[in-house]
């Protein structure tokens, strides 16, 4: 082969496996993008029940009901809508009520959720930051209320 | 006094930097050889001082001088001694100074071991490392000073995090940064071989020491880090496609990649602006993980407590280096002299190949980790990219590299040929297949992609052993004569073999936990739940102090039919002093797997909920990367490395790097 | 002693930057291992043959272009041998200069803006035997674990309270009280010790939260001496004298002949007394000293506020006495950027608007 004849072989194989490459990130993209919301964009974007959400905001004080078989039932909140969030397995350490959660899982109906994973603030001054943004948005959120 | 002097001793560091990256720099564009060797004396002096100042930071941890904010922030009087040990590095400005530490060690290793380098060589390196060393000097000490003081001081620090009082967090940060900041010598030889306009094989010989040594602490680094956070944290996972995560695996692939790259360079001179290219991107991909680390623009675990002007300080080196690096190679590259030439079908070809899918998958990365950034900050939306993304790029694009693996290893140099490599590897391509049609069969039509994985692993495996056995074998010749052609083999080909197995038996580990068993339970004491193969009970449940926390432990008993097998103690710790809690997984390690038991809360009843999960084969996981680490210092030490020096090591010591 | 240490690191470094210029050269040694290197991978193509890694057919080819590469590298050791124009000797010098000074210039520079050379080394064991907290400290861990089984203890939590307040661990002092006065229900001394923790955790500030908690305190009970005195407290670093006196004048009176704090409160009230421009508690301290140290150490209390408020801004009090502060030293640009600052901080808090538009409206400084 000569030398140019290698080179083209080079570079085809290149776009091959990059074409390859795209092709399947494009296609994995759309298959498992997973959109955040808070409680009240919930409500306005009105997803169609199945979609799969990261949900966050407070758990509202008072609305945590644990029932047997590590099923938990509790209210995530941002002080203006609500949404209903079941859940099955061990909470994490720092779940709390009052505090930010975010729980990942599924929309089953309006209002509805019921999450796969929840995941709760990580340190006492530490509040993920998509639920600042959320409570933000809604206004419910005054600096300097993640201190201690 | 101490403390001023680790204070003053880090703006030293930082001037002799500024003279490190000047002063050679001026000595090489004008050929004068007494300018450009005053690089070596400043990057011993660099580290000597900034050793002296991480000395002093440990010292104030130890001796618990609250005087020092960053003490009087991580570290608590009561804290053991081996946390206030590791809490140096447990903080942002203490990890940022271990950082900069480890630089100015690899920029010592250069000046020190580096004498058999060609003089302009080294002044550049030594030049562009004394660059990289006063920006983060710089950022040190303007915007997160480890040694801001306090006065009057607290009487009691404010304590280290809970979930960082963990023997891992001692280990894992200093090892992922020997990776990390190990490839900012690779960097710094690419960028000396730009600014001198000519690179040949004997460049690659001289930094593939150093690209192997990043390598290995990278990999046993990001394993380390998987194993803390599988035990640690509690959910049983071992690899989240967090942000920060594949902020090290990035540099992973990139390096991988030129680790492979570099040898196709020295043996064939072919290769080099893709070469170059590799290094640069490596060292870029670690500034952008220690970028998305500390600028607080990740919600991770990983994350510090975020500052903007921190973000913007290391946007700023960020763009500086990789974009400075990335013009200079455009104007470079060009002028540098074409290599070797190779078919497609010789082990340079595979390598190529290796280096295409690595570098893709790379990219696939990059994409997964920062379209949601940037889709936030042009839309608003905020979304999470998940594993099945990254199961389905990487997994897929990694799964393919495994199955040129073996065939790169086993082709020759310019021209291979591929149907007698072929024959060579079908009885291990054979036994693949077996297991994977046999666990596919058994799964029936659970996830595809894990049987895939178990048939690939062993092929590689096995490849990999039939590539050893085939250099190594002759018709009729004797055990003695065989043992002593397996020793005539260069441990670079052991090494590279060991590597491969450690591939193998990590992909064999991945796979298996498609087979394991999970179960949610509310426990009660001596009720038994079944987990896989095994019963677990629970025979009590009582709290307990320790030094700073107080726990509550589960005694539990592992049974495998009837007779006890192990036994753990899973706890949940309660830590005052930040009023959080842990949870402390108990792991039972039985053969390869493992049984993993963690508790949480007590119902009223006093039953208290646990997760138990059966994990075969999970230890391949972290063992294979250990394999893999070995393998890569294997290849270090191979003589070959070493041949060529015009005379042996005048220290005496064993010089290992670009000897 | 410290300045010693340093001109020694100093000199050490710039002798450690200057000594390869002293020596004189042995020449291109390095050159000489990548021709060695490239000899090296010549001999070792044969091998590679022997073992099967390349085909016999293209070995030929590989050795020419080994050779070529040997060629190139011996040319590049004879071109940089002789490279270098005469100017060596005067380029050093230009070198050891700008070493001499940029090395010590850099250093002290950033030092002095950074460091703290007058403060010692404090560890915990120098500081252990004056406060006692060994024994302390077992005590301390002794009530913690307690309160870690039992977390509805008030009890636990108002004996462990003054114990962190002498600690200095002011956060967890307030966290404590709070606790007992949530599980013991109200009580006024209590509420006030409350506010004591809060006021020493803020560096001595009475803030909004903890000016709230005197005043409940005081709703119960009106005489209670700590609250009081808090309440003058906060009076004064709001910068309304009169109050304060009055709130300390009282105190002095209803006081009981012979208690403690009587001293404290007389100190305070002196010092109002005498530093009529001064805001706050350091006001004894600054009268005494000459005009010229006395504006610079109010410049830096007001420094001090201006940098607590840049980190937190949620005090209106403190925001009315910076920029009050401002003003009365004739600084409107500081003035007028802080107003917009506590504007910009004080967003929905509709008292304090207001107390800002007087504020601005007193010393001119427009909206």
């Amino acid at each position: 082969m000569t030398r140019k004849g290698r080179r083209l072989t080079l570079i085809g194989a290149a776009l091959a496996i990059i074409a390859f490459a795209a092709a399947l990130a494009l296609y994995a993209l759309s298959d498992s993008i997973v959109f955040f919301y808070g409680p009240t964009e919930v409500l306005q974007k009105n997803p169609t029940p199945g979609t799969r959400l990261r949900i966050g905001g407070l758990v509202k004080a008072g609305s945590l009901v644990k029932t047997e078989d590590q099923k938990a039932a509790f209210t995530i909140t941002d002080n203006a809508n609500n949404v209903a969030v079941t859940y099955q397995g061990l909470l994490p350490d720092l779940f709390r009520e009052g505090q930010g959660v975010v729980a990942e899982g599924v929309l089953e109906a309006p209002g509805r959720f019921h999450a796969d994973t929840v995941l709760a603030k990580h340190d006492e001054r530490y509040m993920p930051r998509e639920v600042v943004d959320a409570l933000k948005k809604q206004g419910r959120w005054q600096e300097g209320e993640a201190k201690p | 006094m101490i403390v001023e002097i680790g204070h003053y001793a880090l703006t030293l560091a930082l001037a002799l930097a500024l003279v490190q990256a000047i002063v050679p720099l001026w000595g090489t564009l004008r050929g004068d050889e007494g300018l450009a060797s005053v690089g070596q004396s400043c990057a011993l002096g660099q580290f000597v001082a900034i050793a002296l100042s991480f000395g002093a930071l440990v010292q104030a941890h130890l001796a618990s001088d609250f005087s020092v904010l960053n003490v009087a922030e991580n570290s608590h009087s009561a804290v053991p001694t081996i946390y206030k040990i590791s809490g140096v590095w447990g903080n942002h400005e203490g990890s940022m100074l271990l950082w900069v530490l480890i630089l100015a060690f690899f920029g010592a290793l250069v000046a020190g071991l580096g004498r058999g380098l060609p003089l302009i060589l080294r002044a550049n390196v030594l030049a562009v490392q004394g660059f990289i060393s006063a920006a983060f000097l710089a950022f040190i000490l303007l915007t997160s000073n480890p040694f801001a003081r306090l006065s009057p001081a607290p009487f009691e620090g404010r304590d280290l995090n809970p979930v960082l009082q963990d023997l891992g967090l001692a280990i894992h940060p200093p090892l992922l940064y020997l990776g990390y900041v190990g490839f900012s010598i690779v960097f710094s030889f690419a960028a000396a071989a730009l600014i001198e306009g000519r690179i040949d094989a004997a460049w690659a010989r001289f930094v593939r020491p150093f690209a192997l040594v990043a390598w290995c602490f990278l990999t046993l680094g990001i394993a380390m880090g998987s194993y803390w956070a599988y035990y640690t944290l509690g959910w049983g996972g071992f690899w989240f496609w967090d942000p920060v995560e594949n902020a090290s695996l990035m540099p992973w692939l990139a390096g991988t990649a030129f680790v492979h790259s570099v040898a196709v360079m020295e043996k064939r001179d072919a290769l080099k602006v893709w070469t170059i290219f590799l290094a640069i991107l490596a060292f870029s991909f670690s500034l952008l993980g220690t970028f998305l680390v500390r600028s607080g623009v990740l919600t991770s675990v990983h994350a510090f407590a975020s500052d903007p002007s921190r973000g913007v300080f290391i946007l700023a080196i960020l763009a500086l280096f990789i974009g400075g690096a990335l013009a200079l190679f455009a104007w470079r590259a060009p002028m540098l002299k074409r290599g070797g030439l190779f078919a497609p079908i010789s082990r340079e070809g595979a390598l190529v190949l290796n280096n295409l899918l690595l570098t893709t998958t790379c990219a696939g990365v990059l994409i997964g980790t920062l379209y949601p950034l940037a889709l936030e900050q042009l839309t608003g939306e905020k979304i999470t990219v998940g594993a099945p993304f990254f199961n389905m790029t990487c997994g897929v694009l990694l799964l393919m590299l495994c199955v040129v693996v073996p065939f790169g290893q086993s082709l020759a140099w310019k021209r291979g040929d591929l149907l007698g490599v072929a024959q060579r590897l079908s009885v291990a391509a054979a036994i693949g297949l077996c297991i994977f049609i046999a666990l596919f069969a058994t799964l029936r039509g659970g996830p595809v992609l894990a049987p895939i994985a178990a048939g690939l692993a062993i092929y590689i495996i096995l490849g990999s052993l039939s590539e050893i056995a085939a250099r190594v074998w002759r018709r009729g010749a004797s055990l003695g004569v065989l043992f002593s052609r397996a020793r005539g083999l260069p441990l670079s080909a052991w090494g590279s073999a060991l590597a491969h197995i450690g591939v193998g038996v990590t992909l064999l580990g991945l796979a298996a936990t498609a087979f394991g068993a999970e179960t949610i339970a509310s426990m009660r004491v001596g009720e038994p739940q079944n987990v896989g193969p095994y019963q677990v009970t629970f025979q009590s449940v009582a709290s307990r102090p320790g030094p700073n926390y107080s726990e509550v432990v589960a005694k539990a008993d592992i049974r495998s039919g009837g007779t006890i097998v192990a036994s753990v103690e899973p706890a949940k710790r309660f830590f005052s002093a930040r009023q959080t809690s842990t949870t402390q997984a108990g792991i039972a390690t039985l053969w390869f797997g493992q049984l993993y038991i963690s508790i949480g809360d007590q119902t009223g009843d006093g039953a208290v909920a646990a997760r138990l999960y059966w994990k075969p084969l999970v230890t391949f996981i972290w063992l294979g990367a250990c394999l893999m680490a070995f393998g890569g210092a294997l290849s270090l030490a191979d003589r070959r490395l070493r041949i060529g020096a015009p005379a042996p090591a005048r220290s005496g010591s064993p010089a290992i790097a670009a000897r | 002693m410290l300045w010693v240490a340093f001109a020694l690191m100093t000199g050490a470094a710039i002798l450690c930057a200057l000594w390869p210029l002293s020596r004189r050269r042995s020449g291109p040694e390095g050159q000489a291992r990548a021709i060695a290197f490239h000899k090296a991978q010549l001999a070792e193509i044969d091998r590679d043959v022997e073992r099967g890694q390349l085909p016999p057919s293209e070995a030929a080819g590989a050795r020419a272009e080994a050779a070529r590469r040997l060629i190139a590298a011996s040319d590049v050791a004879k071109t940089t041998a002789g490279a270098g124009d005469g100017r060596a000797s005067l380029r050093a010098r230009a070198a050891v200069v700008i070493v001499f000074v940029a090395i010590p210039l850099v250093t002290f520079g950033l030092y002095l803006k950074l460091g703290s050379p007058n403060l010692p080394d404090q560890p915990i064991l120098a500081r252990a035997g004056a406060a006692g907290n060994g024994d302390l400290g077992a005590a301390l861990a002794k009530i913690e674990a307690h309160l870690i089984a039992d977390p509805n203890d008030g009890r636990g939590f108002k004996v462990i309270a003054p114990v962190y307040m002498r600690l200095g661990r002011f956060d967890d002092a307030a966290k404590a009280f709070g606790e007992a006065l949530r599980l013991l229900g109200e009580d006024a001394p209590m509420r006030a010790d409350y506010g004591e923790a809060l006021t020493a955790a803020a560096g001595g500030i009475v803030t909004a939260q903890a000016r709230a908690a005197f005043e409940q305190a005081l709703t119960d009970r009106g005489d209670l001496p700590k609250a009081r005195y808090y309440i003058g407290l906060a009076a004064e670093q709001d910068g309304d004298k009169p109050k304060a006196t009055a709130i300390y004048q009282k105190l002095l009176a209803d006081g009981p002949a012979g208690a403690p704090w009587l001293a404290n409160v007389r100190e305070r009230l002196a010092g109002l007394e005498a530093a009529p421009a001064a805001p706050g508690g350091e006001a004894a301290a600054i009268a005494a000293l000459d005009p010229a140290a006395q504006q610079s150490a109010i410049r830096g209390m007001v420094e001090r506020l201006a940098e607590r408020l840049a980190q937190n801004g949620d005090d209106a009090q403190g925001w009315l006495r910076l920029i009050r502060a401002y003003g009365v030293l004739h600084e409107t640009d500081k003035a007028r950027d802080a107003l917009v600052q506590a504007r910009k901080a004080m967003t929905g808090n509709e008292t304090a608007g207001r107390d800002l538009d007087a504020l601005a409206r007193e010393f001119g400084l427009g909206s």
